[in-house]
């Protein structure tokens, strides 16, 4: 028996969670309450954040960030014309989320909160450097996506904290690209990547998923990488930092150890995918 | 065990409806035992299977995973409420003719998809008809029959 | 599946042994246990509360010992039910002892841990990850009650 509370404010939502002890928020449902339908999850009370016009929406603010309120749908981020060059790398991971009738449900917001170590938004917004807006009974604060995943489904959200908002530097024009392997079209990956390379094309910013608890990501590793791009055993050395990085489970979307052998591969083929190597005669 | 009932007031197939469901009831829960709207299935009751699909102001949704207390005020639309529906109509005869239907329970959801689908591209190509319906499963067809009445009825329809 | 591990303590075989056949000593010991009761001599109750991510289960176990050889090898059984009864969850546990060459003492443990109902639905792999966690907080806290920091 779960009882549905939809406030129309985010204080009125977290004054709700703070106020039920088992309550949970409520974004798209698409996770939440396939949890609970398996009895995984048993809420006293839900709160839904569907009827706040803050969660709402993605804009472009003066200095070129773009916002997008937690609970844009995954079918509005990959048809957002605003998320260009080196954000396009998150509306192909939302494309790729699930089927087109789950993409009409889940939200951003709620897939973030989630922290699904193999969904496919947080290896995506690692590679942008996105800030989360986060509101809670302490009040509003930001968070950088890189401070966010603590453990497996552990994040820095604390009881009665949400996400508002998700945001993203302007975009550059510098080609980005997500690619995910997974058992069958919509599953969740069983290793992806996120890649979008510098203006300059000299370098590049990586994140892996599902190969630990949240998205890898070795920021000295890829400076090291810097205008060799191109140079296999500088790249191997690159690749080989991430898998030292990854601490990957044993399920059925594939065995440690393949996951593993995955991370190269996947490195290599989105890296020629985003700056196919030149001929030389 | 008492169950606690709240009621909602929803637009049920162009019928404004009041229902008293259980309080967090699903959508899927409260058309099919309240309602009696037998279209939506009960399948894997975790989104994947996509046999609950539905229309929620136009747009498919999982009426599995969509809770009733969101739809208040909102337009729900199933088969039932499709009879006068020249796409539908078309693709129902299409999934008859080309085999598509074996034991059924998989039809309603994917005959939602797919005329989602026409609706959005009318001249769909094969692998976009796949793609559209990936995440409906269907245990009996091989789904080559389905996709032969998608692409029929999207023939038929463009002439 | 199976859970498997070692760890040594600066300690002496004898002060291990005895402290690992003591209810209490062990509930202190493992991370989320509330409750503690001895059956008897060879058996005790626990309950155990373990949390990923959104998921709490609240767990209430029955440890039987069906063998031991005293101050080197215990063979236990665990078995229980979690919420209201939705998931069983057995276990078949070894635990050895020997002894180091700084005289301290080894620990080797396996245990083969299988849930069915709603947990079972929860992906495995998670499962793992948190047993090797909570694995590694008892041995810290066993350390800390023994008094030793390695």
């Amino acid at each position: 028996m779960t009882e549905v509370l939809s406030p129309l404010t985010v204080d009125d939502a977290i004054a709700l969670l703070v106020e039920h002890d088992e309550a949970m928020p409520l974004a798209g449902g698409a996770t939440l309450i396939a949890m609970r339908n398996a009895s995984l999850v048993e809420p006293s009370h839900l709160v839904s954040l569907d009827r706040i016009a803050e969660l709402r929406g993605i804009d472009r603010t003066a200095d070129g960030t773009i916002r997008i309120g937690a609970m844009t749908r995954h079918c509005d981020t990959a048809a957002c014309a605003e998320l260009t060059g080196s954000l396009h790398v998150l509306r192909r991971a939302a494309g790729m989320i699930a089927n087109r009738v789950v993409r009409n449900m889940g939200t951003m917001g709620g897939a973030v909160a989630n922290a699904d170590p193999a969904a496919d938004y947080l290896p995506a917004l690692a590679c942008c450097d996105a800030t989360l807006e986060i509101a809670g009974p302490e009040g509003r604060r930001s968070l950088s996506i890189h401070d966010y995943v603590d453990d497996w489904y552990e994040t820095a959200l604390g009881e009665g904290e949400i996400i508002t908002a998700i945001m993203l530097p302007a975009p550059v024009e510098a080609p980005s690209a997500y690619r995910k392997i997974a058992r069958v079209s919509g599953d969740y990956a069983t290793a992806s990547c996120a890649m979008a390379l510098d203006p300059d094309g000299q370098g590049l910013r990586v994140a892996i998923g599902a190969c630990g608890p949240g998205p890898l990501r070795d920021r000295a590793g890829e400076d090291a990488l810097r205008g060799k791009l191109h140079d296999p055993a500088a790249l191997a050395e690159f690749a080989g930092r991430l898998v030292a990085l990854a601490d990957p489970v044993d399920d059925v979307r594939g065995s440690a150890e393949y996951r593993l052998r995955l991370i190269p591969r996947l490195v290599a083929s989105v890296l020629s995918e985003l700056a196919p190597q030149k001929e030389t005669a | 065990m008492m169950v606690k009932k709240v009621l909602h007031s929803l637009t049920l197939n162009g019928e404004e409806v009041q229902v008293a469901t259980a309080a967090g009831a699903t959508l899927l829960q409260t058309l099919r035992e309240d309602l009696r709207i037998l279209s939506s299935k009960r399948g894997c009751n975790q989104g994947v299977c996509g046999a609950c699909t539905v229309l929620v102001d136009g747009t498919p949704v999982r009426a599995c995973l969509t809770l009733t207390a969101r739809c208040e005020g909102h337009a729900v639309q199933t088969m039932e409420g499709m009879d006068g529906d020249r796409v539908m109509a078309t693709l129902q005869r299409h999934m008859v003719q080309s085999g598509g239907v074996q034991c059924g329970f998989c039809t309603g959801g994917v005959l939602i998809s797919a005329r989602d689908l026409l609706e959005a591209d009318p001249t769909p190509s094969r692998e976009a008809v796949k793609t559209a319906l990936s995440g409906n499963i269907c245990r009996c067809t091989g789904y080559r029959t389905i996709v032969d009445a998608v692409c029929g009825a999207a023939e038929e329809l463009s002439q | 599946m199976k859970i498997e591990g070692e760890f040594e303590v600066e300690a002496p075989r004898s002060e291990v042994w005895d402290r690992i056949r003591d209810p209490q000593v062990m509930g202190a010991c493992i991370p989320g246990c509330e409750a503690v009761e001895q059956v008897d001599d060879m058996a005790y109750r626990a309950n155990i509360s373990v949390k990923v991510g959104p998921i709490k289960a609240r767990f209430n176990l029955l440890v039987e010992v069906l063998e031991e050889r005293p101050e080197h090898t215990i063979l236990s059984r665990t078995s229980g039910e979690e919420g209201t009864r939705a998931s069983v969850v057995t276990s078949d546990n070894v635990v050895r002892l020997c002894d180091t060459d700084s005289g301290g003492t080894r620990v080797d443990y396996a245990a083969d841990v299988s849930v069915t109902g709603r947990l079972g639905k929860f992906g495995l792999g998670i499962f793992r990850k948190k047993a090797d966690q909570l694995a590694a907080q008892f041995v810290e806290n066993f350390r800390a009650r023994l008094g030793v920091t390695a």
